[in-house]
């Protein structure tokens, strides 16, 4: 690379030097031309002087010297007298001393004047690139205005949509600098609060609001300059006076040094709302306080039934036991005295009386029932049958009678009111098959519905006819005559309330002379089957 | 009322009153009655013993008390006898109509000595007042303090 633009210098010097020494060769050549045509002595240094400056002007300094000697040395050999060889001659020494003199301020006027030439050139040059490259660097610069231009153009566009979009929304907005004054209020806050953008910006917003905050403002904002954001229920006041609980969200804009410059508020009505839970809330304590009340008197209610079955327990059995030991009295002091008939009513009255006393202990035990409390456990069926079938053996001595009793299952209730259901089915089935040669009683169980246990128990006895098993359950129902069978008629009226306060279902079938079967439920999945 | 029965019968109805003594009497212990018509005459004439002076025989062997009495009621009789230092040992029965757990319950805790439920059969009730006569004012052993048969 170092080598070329030197060879190229020596190159253009020789080419220049060697063009010098050609252009005063082409001088000589068309000097002698013309000298042949015209012999005056004119023309002698006409085209010496020509290649002079030109070869000056247009290779160089060095060329422009070496035409100056050549063409002084080629015009005193060839123009010269004597012509073909150098003059000696002191009287032609002037005029080639004066021609030397001539070529030479020739060419260093025109050395000269190229030097000019070439700096002013070369001066037009530079300056013409700099214009060049000034315009080049305010065009580049011209179209970064311009795309910059268009660019906030574009962005100016999407604010002033964006915002268009904010006002556009229901919801009312609003946005306060550091000092609580309002800088936008959106339509949904003209629509919510009454005032136009134009009336509230400006205004500081809890003033132009009244608003009543749930807490401190202080403690507000420490925590929304702590978490960037703040949210809550504020009551606020319309322009026309209403006021109106809103569900406010905050959250603020911090400045370069992270203190709050602007807070956006975001507000949704929710007193409808808040109308709405107060109503459910009212309602709501309205029916408790008429569970409550209704609780009461149900408990007065209750009350009142124990008072009044605690007189019945004391107060009407006194005179029924005055009645019957009069009555017994009477019999023994008067026993001789009276007739037959008269003795006759006597017993009927002792009779009565103890008939009555039946009745009311068991009106008693009946409404016990009702108003003790359940007492669950597992209990054992398969037990509590074997313990009823014990204590019946008194009536059952000395009978026929076939027991089938199936494996019962362990259920959940309370034991001694369970036993009391079974000892009444079972002792009915007893007594309703008084009349049989040969009694048959059933005791199993089969599963219901779901959850649900069924136990039956089925007799060969006398039956009852279908017609009237809605009134089989009720209390004091009886449907057989007092002298065929004994009882006070409210055995399955205390087995329906027993079952029913499980949680149970009770049901009978049977027809006339044909047997009966009862039936109850239990709920839960049976617990085993095993005997104990 | 200073008259000292070896049986104090608290009672209110007359009737009540009559058919007991004629059950008592069967037994020949009628006369050793001493009759209460409400629970205040019942802890009057109990108090007065107290006080007469005959030392260690001043109370009677056995109260018969009814439990629904006008003015101070049976359990109330029975809790002021109990609380009462002097007349705390003495035996009380609960000679009454009712059959309520409650009742019956509420009298234990009180102290009492048995509960008695009086039969509306009249047979029934006549043997209840003469064995009840009979075990407390007569095979009972009462604690130092009261009447022994003399």
């Amino acid at each position: 690379m170092q080598k070329s633009p030197s060879r190229e210098l020596i190159l253009s010097i020789l080419w220049r030097y060697g063009l010098s020494i050609i252009l005063v060769a082409l001088a000589v050549v068309l000097t002698l031309l013309l000298q042949m045509a015209f012999s005056t002595p004119f023309w002698r240094s006409f085209f010496f002087v020509w290649v002079v400056i030109g070869s000056t002007w247009f290779l160089g300094k060095g060329p422009g010297f070496t035409t100056v000697v050549l063409s002084t040395l080629a015009v005193d050999y060839y123009f010269t007298p004597p012509f073909g060889q150098f003059s000696h001659d002191p009287k032609n020494l002037p005029f080639v001393v004066v021609f030397f003199i001539f070529a030479f301020v020739s060419g260093f006027v025109s050395s000269r004047l190229k030097d000019r030439e070439t700096a002013l050139s070369k001066a037009r040059d530079e300056l013409e690139s700099r214009v060049q490259e000034r315009t080049k660097e305010l065009e580049k610069s011209n179209t970064l205005l311009l795309a910059e231009i268009e660019e906030r153009k574009h962005a100016e566009e999407i604010l002033h949509n964006q915002a268009g979009l904010l006002h556009l929304t229901h919801d009312s907005i609003l946005v306060r600098d550091k000092a609580g004054l309002i800088t936008y209020w959106n339509r949904g806050a003209e629509e919510l609060y009454g005032w136009k953008s134009g009336e509230a910006v400006g205004k500081v917003t809890h003033e132009l609001l009244q608003t009543i905050f749930p807490e401190p403002l202080e403690d507000i904002m420490a925590q929304l300059v702590r978490s960037g954001h703040w949210e809550g229920e504020l009551v606020h006041t319309r322009r026309d006076g209403t006021q109106v609980v809103v569900s406010s969200r905050w959250a603020v804009q911090k400045d370069e040094l992270g203190q709050p410059a602007s807070v956006l508020e975001t507000n949704n009505d929710i007193t409808e709302r808040k109308r709405a839970e107060e109503g459910i809330r009212k309602l709501n304590e309205e029916l408790e306080a008429r569970v409550i009340k209704r609780t009461d008197e149900l408990g007065e209610v209750n009350r009142e039934l124990e008072a009044f079955a605690y007189s019945v327990s004391h107060d009407l059995r006194a005179p029924l036991r005055h009645l019957a030991g009069y009555a017994e009295l009477l019999q023994k002091s008067a026993s001789s005295d009276l007739d037959e008939k008269s003795v006759r009513y006597v017993a009927m009255i002792l009779e009565s009386a103890k008939r009555m006393g039946e009745l009311i202990d068991d009106l008693l035990a009946f409404s016990r029932t009702s108003r003790t409390e359940i007492k669950k456990s597992r209990v054992s069926l398969d037990q509590l049958v074997s313990e009823i079938s014990d204590e019946l053996s008194r009536e059952t001595d000395g009978r026929d009678i076939a027991w089938r009793i199936g494996n019962l299952p362990d259920v959940s209730g309370d034991r001694s009111m369970l036993k009391l259901v079974l000892m009444n089915i079972i002792s009915n089935a007893v007594k309703f098959t008084r009349q049989r040669q040969r009694a048959e009683i059933e005791i199993g169980h089969a599963g219901g519905e779901a959850n649900e246990l069924v136990i039956f128990v089925r007799d060969n006895g006398v039956g009852f006819d279908m017609k009237y098993a809605h009134k089989l359950f009720g209390v004091f129902q009886r449907l057989h005559r007092a002298e065929e069978f004994e009882g006070t008629g409210i055995g399955l009226a205390h087995v329906q309330r027993i079952i029913y306060r499980h949680g149970g279902r009770v049901w009978a079938e049977g027809a006339s002379d044909k047997g009966a079967t009862i039936y109850f439920t239990l709920p839960g999945p049976p617990e085993g089957t095993g005997h104990e | 009322m200073n008259k000292l029965g070896r049986i104090l019968l608290v009672e209110d109805d007359p009737k009540d009153v009559e058919l007991t003594l004629t059950a008592l009497a069967e037994y020949n212990l009628a006369n050793e009655v001493v009759l209460a018509r409400d629970g205040e005459e019942a802890l009057g004439y109990l108090y007065e013993r107290g006080k007469s002076g005959d030392g260690p025989n001043s109370y009677p062997a056995v109260v018969l008390l009814d439990l629904k009495l006008p003015k101070v009621d049976g359990l109330e009789v029975l809790s002021r006898i109990r609380s009462d230092e002097n007349m705390k040992a003495i035996p009380v029965v609960m000679l009454t109509s009712s059959r309520e757990e409650r009742d019956v319950v509420d009298s234990y805790k009180l102290g009492v000595n048995a509960y008695v439920v009086k039969p509306v059969d009249f047979h029934e009730f006549v043997n209840a007042i003469k064995e009840l006569g009979v075990f407390w004012a007569i095979i009972n052993e009462p604690p130092p303090g009261s009447m022994k048969r003399g």
